[in-house]
């Protein structure tokens, strides 16, 4: 970023290429008294506000959180759409998600069983009966 | 003119009898270096007048709600970049053209301005600075041209000083391409 910056430095500088008009610093202060209430209303407009940029960052840094959690979503009830449909039977859902990929991992099927709603006593009985 | 630390113009603020006149100072001394964090977001004179005269009175009607925690600039540098920021929103909402348009006629408009002084160079430069997200060209403007140190603009947005840095990064970055691109 160094270079990048001393490059913008070299090429640019940082000289002010904006003016003011003659003695508009010098008039500035007593034009703006002149135009302020005699005392302060009180209405909490001047009250320490950060500028909204850092509820932008907030969520700017939330939203792949967000993302995330919305892909996750929409994985799990596509495979719970898909081990619920009609003809095949809840206790060969497991089987046959097995049998189709062997390297699907323990996590997967621990949550299909739970969205099937089967139990180990289940899967046991299921794999004994075969 | 007298120039009074931070704890003499709060003295002063914190007193009734003494609130304006303590006012009055505050803006004499402040109000320079307020006018150009403004015009550098909003880039006519005019607006930054109007930006500026806002700010101030923002500040007069909020004295109670400034507990003196922060410098004076520091509160006052947060109330301005909140008009003008509020300022540029507004102006988006209601023009005529596209946001696209807006940006890319700054150039244009700045070498067309009375008050801008710059060759095209730096108005092409003033028009990258425009295109940049309002993070990246707040940090940008306050660090390349006020040459604020990260801790001062991080108390200013209440934002991190490594975010602070990102944004300056990618900033500098674009600006760099821009630049590079139309060479």
């Amino acid at each position: 970023m160094m270079n990048e910056e001393q490059y913008l430095r070299s090429q640019m500088g940082t000289k002010n290429p904006f003016r003011v008009p003659e003695g508009y610093f010098d008039n500035f202060a007593s034009q703006l008294m002149a135009k302020l209430p005699e005392k302060p209303c009180a209405d909490g407009a001047g009250a320490e506000r950060v500028p909204v940029i850092r509820h932008t960052a907030l969520v700017m840094r939330l939203r792949p959180l967000l993302y995330a959690a919305a892909c996750l979503l929409i994985a799990v009830m596509s495979v719970t759409v898909y081990l619920n449909r009609p003809g095949l039977d809840v206790h060969e859902q497991t089987a046959a998600v097995a049998a189709q990929d062997p390297s699907l991992s323990d996590t997967y099927f621990e949550e299909a069983t739970d969205y099937a709603m089967i139990d180990n006593y289940d899967i046991y009985a299921c794999l004994a009966s075969e | 003119m007298v120039q009074l630390d931070d704890q003499q113009l709060k003295s002063l603020l914190a007193e009734e009898k003494t609130q304006r006149q303590g006012f009055d100072l505050m803006v004499r001394q402040y109000s320079e270096q307020l006018y150009w964090q403004i015009r550098r977001i909003v880039l006519v004179h005019e607006d930054a007048d109007d930006v500026l005269q806002n700010t101030f009175i923002k500040a007069w009607n909020g004295l109670s709600g400034f507990h003196g925690d922060s410098k004076l600039i520091t509160w006052l540098s947060r109330i301005a970049i909140n008009e003008s920021l509020d300022f540029m929103r507004r102006q988006k909402n209601v023009a005529t053209i596209s946001a696209d348009d807006v940006e890319s006629g700054v150039a244009n408009q700045l070498m067309a301005d009375d008050y801008f002084d710059g060759d095209s160079t730096e108005a092409q430069l003033q028009e990258a600075i425009a295109k940049l997200p309002e993070v990246q060209r707040t940090v940008f403007n306050l660090r390349y041209f006020d040459e604020l140190k990260y801790s001062e603009i991080s108390t200013i947005l209440g934002t991190s000083e490594g975010a602070l840095k990102a944004s300056y990064h990618l900033a500098v970055k674009k600006i760099t391409e821009f630049f590079k691109h139309r060479d």
